[in-house]
């Protein structure tokens, strides 16, 4: 079983890194993009089913930070 | 007989043998260095968490080093009342085991920071600023993940508590943009917890002490001689 975690940045939180990858987006000359917002994931394989909770106990004790990051659980 | 003065040291610190020179110069006594991996604190006068990077600074700057044991220890004696005291990475270790409120992400420059900037001191009722009788002080940083971060929530809280210790100023204490130097809230460079014994600061007060880098750190280390 492997579970996807993704880990991004709470709303109204600034990213530099996703603006300075917007702005050379911009660059390139796609003027229409107004926003990018960066994440990361991490792909998880457990030698047993129905583990989610221990997923779950993982992300929020190690993987995300609950002050400045949101994360989302997702079956592979 | 004094109590021992403790520095905790991970992969990648690099701040521990300033400190300790620090220590020596002003504590006039010899710190002791623990591995990160140490179990068991014996009592300890005080405890410092180094500057520099712990494991890579992967994943998020400090959060590895918080499962380790020694962080285990930090963390028991801290609930106890040891004063703790974090310095730059040390900062974001107390962070990220929730001792201090808050976060420390990536400066809003995206650049890395190393500089000499000036700190108003906001809280001299606290023991580890009581003895420090300028208001504004000089002390140098070196960090691209500086900005302290908290919602607008626990800012109140942390303002309400007295829980705020040093702003990024100018050399007279004004507060403003100008010199903030990575996009920290409020200015804010340095808190403590409720209780008031742990404090995280990002400058760095141990590279102070001598006529390069200004002195200023010698009494904010000359005032910890009461509580050993």
């Amino acid at each position: 079983m492997i579970y996807r975690v993704y880990v991004e940045f709470k709303p109204g939180i600034l990213d530099p890194e996703s603006e300075a990858i917007k702005r050379t987006v911009n660059q390139l000359g796609f003027s229409n993009v107004e926003n990018i917002s960066k994440g990361k994931f991490f792909d998880i394989e457990l030698s047993s089913n129905n583990c989610l909770s221990d997923i779950e106990k993982i992300s929020k004790e190690l993987l995300s930070n609950p002050v400045i990051e949101n994360f989302k659980v997702v079956k592979k | 007989m004094n109590k021992e003065v403790s520095i905790i040291h991970f992969p990648g610190s690099n701040c521990d043998r300033d400190l300790a020179v620090a220590i020596k110069y002003c504590l006039k006594l010899k710190p002791k260095f623990l591995w990160h991996n140490e179990s068991h604190i014996k009592d300890p006068g005080i405890i410092f968490i180094p500057g520099g990077f712990s494991f890579g600074d992967y994943l998020r700057a400090g959060i590895l080093a918080t499962k380790s044991p020694a962080i285990k220890e930090v963390i028991r004696h801290a609930k106890k009342g040891v004063p703790i005291i974090g310095i730059c990475n040390g900062f974001q270790i107390l962070t990220e085991c929730k001792l201090l409120e808050g976060a420390l992400i990536k400066n809003s420059s995206q650049l890395f920071s190393c500089k000499k900037v000036f700190l108003r001191i906001e809280n001299k009722k606290n023991y580890f600023t009581k003895n420090i009788k300028k208001g504004v002080v000089q002390y140098p940083i070196a960090h691209s993940q500086g900005k302290f971060y908290v919602d607008d929530y626990n800012l109140k809280k942390l303002q309400d508590n007295d829980q705020i210790m040093f702003k990024y100023s100018s050399k007279t204490g004004d507060i403003s943009d100008k010199y903030n130097p990575n996009g920290s809230v409020q200015n804010i460079a340095g808190i403590v917890n409720k209780k008031k014994n742990v404090l995280g600061l990002m400058p760095h007060p141990e590279r102070a002490i001598d006529s390069f880098s200004g002195r200023d750190g010698i009494v904010f280390f000359n005032g910890l001689n009461e509580l050993i």
